[in-house]
């Protein structure tokens, strides 16, 4: 288990190299003119470009900027936007908010999903089973940025159930839409997934002992079935946290939320490079944080992960 | 062996069995037709008695235990008669709340594979001790406690330390102890052992084979053996039934069958046991393969393969002749086979 920790935490540094040096070089070589962009529309005339050169370092060897940024990254200091925000203020902003979105998602895909997906594998091929497998399919097949704004309407400007745009201090009930939109394309695949754990669990030669015990049927299902069909369901819904982060890019322009994924699509229309940067780099290290909890519960969940 | 008559299963005392099946039909409904997998069996069994079923792959030996047990699925397999008979009630007229209580507790089951049929995220102690906390209502602390005093019943060393270990965690010798262990949690009356071996080397097969012999023996259980192997059984059963194609083709004391099958099939069998002194020579095997029980052969499913194969077998199927002393046979040449004039 020890080894087994080291490893994995040798593996996430390795990872966070690698991603932010790709994501830096990205911005170096393909990011356009930076002190065109800082200036604006405005000229910049040679002696003004000469200065602001060295104030961002923009004359040292590539090497150097990655490592000063690292460095910097590492102490906490993520730089400043092109109009001169500190990039840590617009996170601090911004991360509360798309954490409750995200956590309303993850709500939401358990309780439709995972739920659903456990009826669905103990009674296959039952009406519910077939409701739910069609659902899924069209849930499945319609993209975020067809189904936000489809949603948005229906429910906020038809319906008028919930507010159209949450806005800048938006209240749980303001992002309740929007979380549900964002965990509706995770509600379908975790019910695919959960199901077929199910079902091939109920089909395993344990749960034929468990009878055999003389153990009734809801205890069967509710221990012996679902405590191994949990494995899968919650190596998935960790890895999920990273589609959440992109399906919120969507969610969040559509419902004019001004969470994480708001500001990265504003840096990215605006090319505010260092912006795009500092995101980025914290979407990866909390990627790979919820990476590394995740394998940690595998191991939790499955003894033979633990004792390898 | 004089006036030879179609019989019920030879009763012994003329009481009534522990356990006793009486002609039980299985069939199973699939897209591809109705397989008819159990057709006619009668078998009984009393205390700490052992009682050997014999049978190539697919002859209904398993299918046939999960009816008793009451964990064949349901569809699709159907039970279209037959009865169950435990203490002299049918379990198959039970309501199932009333069946569950019999399960582990009156009759009892280990299989094959232990690491598949154990669950592979609880502890072994967890496992053995479930009954006990949530049918016996024993604390957790005495329930574990039992757990161990269990796996020493079951000869696995240093028991207490290792009641938090995983099923992964052990030989395949020990984790099948472990499913014995778990099996005997509730002093079952009977205990069904789907060839508990057949997944073990061929020194810890001998292990287990007595253990099981002497837990029998010591706790006075009825021990329903399952195995295709007739090497194993000469020395712990008392009785034997031979199966095929979904019947019990011959049903006799071990000592009996050794001596004299019988049943074709029967010598068929013991043809193929390896033996020690016939080392190099090569092993009589019975030729073609067992039937399809989708389409099952006419007059004796057993025809097609039998070398004494008379006109008569490919059309009258052969019922279940007694031939004294608790035996029977289903071949309409079974005297023949006694006598040695079949040819
Ligand atoms: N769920 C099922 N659906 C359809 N057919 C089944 C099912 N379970 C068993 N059978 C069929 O029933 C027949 C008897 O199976 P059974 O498992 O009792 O054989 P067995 O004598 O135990 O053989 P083995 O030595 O391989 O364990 C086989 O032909 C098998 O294909
Ligand atoms: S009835 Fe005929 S075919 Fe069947 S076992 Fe006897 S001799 Fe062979
Ligand atoms: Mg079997």
């Amino acid at each position: 288990m020890f080894r087994y920790l080291v490893r994995r935490f040798l593996q996430m540094i390795m990872v966070f190299f690698a991603t932010t040096f790709i994501v830096y070089a990205l911005m170096y070589w393909t990011g356009g003119d930076p002190i065109q962009a800082l200036a604006g529309e405005k000229p910049v005339n040679d002696v003004l470009r000469a200065q602001l050169t060295k104030e961002y370092g923009l004359d040292q060897p590539f090497l150097v900027r990655y490592w000063n940024y690292i460095t910097d990254l590492l102490h906490g200091d993520l730089g400043n936007t092109l109009v001169g925000r500190p990039i840590k203020d617009v996170l601090a902003d911004a991360w509360p908010i798309t954490i409750q979105l995200a956590v309303i998602a993850i709500v939401v895909t358990i309780l439709f999903g995972v739920t659903a997906g456990v009826i669905a594998g103990i009674r296959r091929g039952s009406i519910f089973d077939n409701t739910t497998l069609v659902l899924t399919l069209i849930v499945i097949g319609i993209p975020s940025v067809v189904l936000a704004p489809l949603a948005q309407y229906l429910f906020t400007i038809q319906w008028k159930i919930f507010p159209t745009t949450a806005g800048g201090d938006a209240s749980l009930w303001d992002l309740l839409l929007p979380g549900i939109v964002l965990g509706s394309l995770s509600v379908a695949t975790a019910m695919r997934l959960t199901r077929a754990s199910v079902s091939e669990n109920l089909r395993a030669d344990f749960v034929r002992t468990a009878r055999s015990k003389g153990m009734p049927g809801r205890r069967v299902i509710g221990i012996h079935v679902l405590r191994n069909s949990l494995i899968p369901i919650v190596t998935f819904l960790g890895v999920e946290l990273g589609s959440l982060m992109a399906g919120a890019i969507v969610t969040e322009g559509v419902f004019n939320i001004p969470g994480v994924g708001y500001q990265l699509s504003k840096a990215l229309t605006t090319e505010d490079t260092p912006l795009i940067i500092g995101i980025v780099s914290v979407l990866v290290v909390i990627f790979l944080v919820a990476n590394l909890i995740v394998d940690l519960l595998y191991a939790v969940l499955d003894p033979r992960i633990r004792y390898e | 062996m004089t006036d030879i008559h179609v019989s019920s299963p030879p009763t012994v005392g003329g009481g009534r069995h522990l356990l006793e099946v009486k002609d039980l039909f299985v069939e199973f409904h699939t897209r591809d037709g109705v397989a008819r997998v159990i057709n006619g069996v009668s078998y009984h069994l009393d205390p700490g008695e052992t009682l050997a079923v014999l049978g190539e792959s697919g002859s209904g030996k398993s299918v046939t235990a999960q009816a008793i047990m009451g964990i064949l699925d349901m569809p699709p397999a159907k039970i279209p008669s037959g009865q169950i008979l435990y203490k002299g009630e049918n379990l198959l007229a039970m309501p199932e709340e009333k069946r569950r209580q019999v399960r582990g507790k009156e009759i009892s089951m280990i299989f094959q594979d232990a690491l598949s049929a154990l669950n592979p995220v609880f502890p072994v102690g967890w496992q053995i001790s479930e009954t006990l906390r949530t049918r016996a209502g024993m604390s957790k602390k005495d329930a574990l406690n039992r757990a161990v005093e269990l796996m020493d019943l079951v000869k696995i060393p240093a028991a207490r330390a290792r009641i938090r270990d995983y099923p992964h965690q052990f030989s395949g010798g020990m984790r099948q102890r472990v499913m014995i262990a778990m099996a005997l949690a509730m002093d079952p009356k009977v205990l069904i052992a789907d060839e508990p071996t057949t997944a073990l080397d061929v020194t810890v097969q001998a292990q287990i084979m007595d253990l099981l012999g002497d837990l029998r023996r010591d706790l006075n259980m009825g021990l329903i053996l399952i195995t295709h192997d007739l090497g194993v059984v000469a020395d712990v059963a008392d009785r034997i039934a031979v199966m095929y194609a979904g019947r019990i083709v011959e049903h006799a004391d071990v000592r009996n069958v050794y001596k004299h099958p019988a049943h074709p099939y029967t010598e068929g069998l013991l043809d193929s046991i390896p033996r020690l002194d016939s080392k190099g020579t090569e092993l009589a095997t019975i030729k073609g393969l067992p039937p399809n029980l989708m389409r099952p052969p006419t007059g004796c499913a057993f025809h097609p393969r039998c070398k004494y194969a008379k006109a008569v077998c490919t059309t009258e199927t052969p019922l279940s002749l007694d031939l004294g002393h608790g035996r029977t046979s289903a071949c309409h040449f079974a005297k023949e086979m006694l006598d040695g004039t079949l040819r």
